[in-house]
């Protein structure tokens, strides 16, 4: 399905995604991220796509101990995708090679922006899931701790990706276009909480700027 | 039945409904692949083609959707066992009613390069597994459908036209904006189908009969009046569960809708069953096709672009090295970059298609084509005119191009006709006819139509349409013989009306040895526009000549309440001093403060490009380099290092400083010196990795510092690497990996160039990259950003 493009301003997550976290931009900046939004604006087709099943038709206990650990309880799952488009690639693509820095103010606002869409499906997903009187625990995708990014390649087949939202995995388990994420929920009948991997077993934990100053890049 | 009644159109040909949907109803799990339904539950594959046909479906698409390498690996079948399987089921149903069986062929479910890793002839050559194995099968025809990217379906139709002599079927799936997810239109996947050599055409998925009516209707007015036209629409739009909103009487219904349009084939995709079709039967009983009736026009085009040769249309002539030193260097050294930005600068200023030339003596012509084609085709969304008499540089190009482009160009020799127009044909190209010959360029205008007459007897002959040839009359230079003009224009006149075809003049030609150029190239622009020029090539960067096209729009009416001619200059003045020469010096830089330093530190690029210009009036460029940018990107590294100055910031200064650069250099090619290059790095962003934004921040950085980088792209393979490493003696390689999963790519890289023994330092960088990482895969530097890459680059080169 089509996604509106977010209306909240997502100026402090831009900044964090364009590792400027706090920062009071300077007007050249703020000029700058102005423009990068209007371009992604109109060069973005934002689609998401999600769908409830058994927990058994993933293979969840190769996918890692975080994994198993966060859909604990749980009995079924969704499965959800949401893709900004290939026309935002084609954009960042273009401005890579006539103004590096738009190209980054662009990529930044566009990582910005999937989380936000994310973060309105899932909002979506909840208020469904929990009419029917069940319970779900946080998003959780591939990627994130010792989950490996091959648990995308069984994502996009199960929600049929390619025909629903035009997205696609390569071999090397990337997804394409490049502003795409998937991600699963675990679902019960009765409360789960899930359990996020947390900096312990993230891959960046030894060099995170975040850490460093004794935060998490979860706030 | 026989395929010659599709073509005849004589009455609605229907086609079956949804596949998948059916095999879950009658029991496929989740698990199971439904590819594989031939061997897993071959007898419901087939009762469910014979209820298909029993409802009156007079077209079988085999379950051979999904039957590519990619989705069969590991399932432990091969391509030709799936196929040969799930025809034999179609046949079998067929046979009680006559129907034909269609191998059909959807998407491989992964992105073509650029937007993903697949390259195109991989695509081709999975397509071609396929085609071959239905053909050997006995399918009647290829059915390509629920295609999304028209690159995709390029590679599907070649495959088909190349491996059988089977019809080809083509459809693509389109959005509710009358995109597909890629943003191909409507118009472009028809003529670009068209010219493939597709035997219908059509639209599936995606949508109901409702919302795909106005795109079928635009698809019939773009293809042949012969080429039949069919759908095959949702049983309307998705509930939140799963199903679909309409039934077979709501289906049909709709379909009603398609009977005066001209469309002939009708059928159902994801949610329909045997009852809609049977309600389609019901519905077309009796009744015949109505007429199609295109609407001719000249058209080019790229996936998301189509472009209607309606009236003046400007074509960029700066892709071409003739006389540009700075264009001629970057071929040389096969970079695509250069060009790149020439190709949005033009697009910026008004150009709607883009020439591109390689020809250089001493270069690989027909690898350097290519290369251009794809590198500007991943940046611009202008359709292209191949620029070339090099047929294998044509045929290279016309191979991977994506879309409908224009040859530039054949002439009136038989030799030529008989060796560049097959290509033309086969890959569904316009082309640009000279009026020359062995003879050389007549003097009258009766016999350059002559020429031209030839050259439209060899295009009908070969089935190449009128509206695609675009024939030349040559533009002579003025100076040299004055009269040549009128002849010029008076045989493009005459071609225009006699023959039918489109025009097309070189416009710069005309004022060769003359000065202020401009002035003669505008004059004889406005005087071709109204003999009836329909492709100018210029130099769309010249003020005065798009705005003599700009004019004329408004004064033919062309530009409907000048919209257009507003838009453009609305906020302009125009300067009508005329500058003398001796004039041109700038005024020097007020004492104390250096503008180009300040630009640079304050991230102004537009300052930076200024100071710069204004500079090299009276410095030299390497001085600039030195003095002025190398000291500016300093200050901005500390800044950034210390944490005084944001990433924003630190982007800024180099995006400014990347514009002064390209002054410089346009200045030292221009002198024909190549400066002095501080050293050669070798970058790129590993094999089946698509994140290049790190790498290209690099990039950028290094060459501001004065580096001479090769960038290789993204997914780049290690031979690439090491071949580049080996021919251009780097000292220095650069390598950026974003993702987990292509670290061990990263790691082969640099073990490919420990083998070849390449006597390279390796630097390495990306998100999940440590230190330790880097060691333990065998990289010599770790960079954690731009900044870091620019010092540890400063220490190998000294």
């Amino acid at each position: 399905m089509e996604l509106c493009y977010p209306d909240r301003d997502l100026t402090r997550e831009i900044l964090r995604c364009f590792g400027a976290s706090g920062w009071q931009p300077d007007e050249a900046s703020s000029r700058l991220l102005r423009q990068a939004e209007t371009l992604l604006r109109s060069a973005a087709t934002p689609r998401g796509i999600w769908r409830e099943l058994p927990l058994t038709a993933l293979e969840v206990d190769t996918c890692g101990d975080d994994l198993a650990r966060h859909l604990h309880g749980c009995d079924r799952c969704v499965l959800m995708a949401v893709t900004l488009g290939s026309g935002a690639d084609t954009l960042m693509r273009r401005l890579e090679l006539t103004d590096i820095a738009l190209a980054a103010a662009v990529d930044a606002t566009a990582s910005a922006v999937i989380e936000q869409l994310c973060d309105e499906l899932e909002a979506r997903i909840r208020r469904e899931v929990q009419a029917s009187g069940r319970y779900l625990t946080g998003r959780y995708s591939p990627g994130y701790g010792d989950c490996p990014l091959a648990l995308q390649d069984d994502l996009c087949l199960m929600l049929d990706t390619v025909r629903g939202i035009g997205c696609s995995v390569t071999p090397e388990h990337l997804l394409t276009p490049r502003k795409s994420v998937t991600a699963i929920l675990g679902t019960a009948d009765h409360p789960v909480t899930g359990a996020r991997a947390g900096c312990a077993h993230c891959l960046l934990r030894n060099k995170c700027a975040y850490r460093k100053r004794g935060t998490t890049c979860e706030n | 039945m026989k395929i010659e009644e599709v073509f005849s159109r004589q009455r609605f040909i229907l086609m079956d409904g949804a596949m998948g949907t059916q095999l879950q109803r009658r029991g496929l799990t989740p698990e199971q692949k439904p590819e594989l339904a031939a061997f897993s539950m071959p007898e419901t594959l087939t009762a469910i083609h014979r209820d298909y046909a029993r409802a009156g479906a007079d077209l079988l698409l085999a379950n051979t959707f999904g039957a590519n390498p990619r989705k069969l690996a590991g399932t432990g079948y091969t391509v030709e066992q799936v196929i040969e399987a799930s025809v034999r089921c179609a046949r079998a149903a067929a046979e009680e009613t006559g129907a034909l069986v269609a191998l059909d062929i959807g998407p491989i479910g992964e992105l073509l390069a650029p937007a993903g890793t697949l390259a195109f002839e991989d695509a081709c050559s999975q397509f071609a597994a396929m085609v071959r194995a239905g053909a050997a099968a006995g399918a009647d025809l290829v059915f390509i459908e629920t295609m999304t990217d028209l690159y995709e379906l390029k590679a599907a139709i070649l495959a088909a036209k190349e491996n059988s002599d089977l019809p080809v079927f083509t459809s693509m799936s389109f959005e509710p904006r009358g995109r597909t997810f890629t943003g191909c239109t409507v118009e472009s996947y028809g003529i670009t189908a068209a010219g493939l050599g597709a035997d219908a055409v059509g639209i599936n998925c995606s949508l109901g009969p409702r919302e795909i009516l106005p795109f079928a209707q635009r698809l019939c007015r773009v293809v042949p009046a012969g080429m039949p036209v069919f759908v095959k629409p949702n049983a309307g739009l998705p509930n939140p569960d799963g199903s679909y909103n309409i039934g077979p009487a709501g289906f049909a219904a709709q379909m009603a809708a398609y009977l005066p349009t001209g469309v002939s084939m009708l059928g159902g995709c994801c949610g329909t069953d045997p009852q809609f079709i049977a309600g389609l039967k019901k519905l077309t009983a009796g009744k015949a096709p109505a007429a199609k009736v295109p609407v001719i026009r000249s058209r080019l085009c790229t996936p998301v672009r189509c472009v209607e040769v309606n009236g003046i249309t400007v074509v960029g002539e700066r892709i071409n090295p003739t006389g540009k030193k700075r264009l001629q260097q970057a071929l040389r050294e096969g970079d695509g970059a250069y060009a790149c930005t020439q190709a949005v600068a033009q697009a910026e200023a008004g150009a709607e298609v883009l020439d591109v030339n390689a020809g250089l003596p001493d270069i690989d012509e027909p690898a350097t084509l290519e290369m251009l084609v794809r590198e500007l085709q991943s940046v611009t969304d202008l359709p292209l005119q191949l620029d070339s008499s090099n047929r294998d540089a044509l045929a290279r190009a016309l191979r991977i191009y994506n879309g409908k482009p224009i040859v530039n160009s054949v002439n009136g020799e038989q030799k030529v006709l008989d060796s560049i127009l097959p290509l033309c044909k086969k890959y569904g190209a316009a082309v640009v006819g000279l009026t020359l010959d062995e003879r050389g360029i007549p003097k009258t205008v009766e016999g350059r139509l002559e020429i031209a007459r030839r050259i439209v007897a060899a295009t009908d002959a070969i089935g190449i349409p009128r509206e695609d040839v675009y024939i030349d009359c040559l533009t002579l230079t003025v100076s040299a013989e004055q009269s040549a003009a009128a002849q010029t224009l008076e045989a493009l006149t005459r071609c225009k009306r006699e023959l039918g075809v489109r025009t097309v003049l070189g416009v710069s030609n005309i004022s060769f040895g003359l000065p202020c150029r401009g002035y003669i190239n505008t004059a004889f622009l406005t005087l071709a526009m109204q003999a009836g020029l329909d492709l100018a090539i210029m130099n769309p960067n010249t003020p005065e000549m798009m705005a003599a096209v700009r004019a004329y729009r408004v004064l033919t009416s062309q530009d409907e309440k000048c919209n257009d001619y507003v838009a453009a200059y609305a906020n302009l003045q125009v300067q009508t001093q005329q500058v003398t020469k001796t004039d041109a010096a700038a005024p020097a830089a007020a004492q104390g403060t250096d503008p180009l330093y300040d630009a640079v530190r304050r991230g102004l690029k537009k300052e930076a490009r200024a100071a710069a210009q204004q500079a090299l009036a009276t410095r030299e460029p390497l001085d600039l380099v030195n003095v002025t940018l190398i000291p500016a990107l300093d200050a901005v590294g500390d800044g950034f290092e210390k944490g005084t100055l944001f990433l924003p910031q630190l982007l800024q200064s180099a995006t400014a400083a990347q514009a002064a650069f390209e002054e410089i250099k346009a200045a030292l090619a221009a002198s024909g010196s190549k400066g002095e290059s501080k050293g050669r790095i070798v970058i790129a962003t590993v094999k089946g990795d698509v994140h290049d934004i790190g790498k290209n921040i690099v990039r950028v950085i290094l060459e501001n510092y004065g580096y001479d980088v090769l960038d290789l792209g993204r997914d780049v393979p290690p031979e690439r690497v090491v071949e580049a490493v080996r021919k251009t003696g780097a000292p220095l390689v650069g390598l950026s990996a974003l993702m987990t999963t292509t670290v061990p790519s990263m790691q082969a890289t640099i073990e490919a160039l420990h083998a070849a023994r390449l006597p390279c330092k390796v630097m390495v960088g990306g998100a999940v990259l440590t230190a330790d990482y880097a060691e333990q895969i065998g990289a010599d530097f770790y960079a954690r950003d731009a900044k870091a890459s620019a010092d540890y680059a400063k220490t190998i080169f000294g």
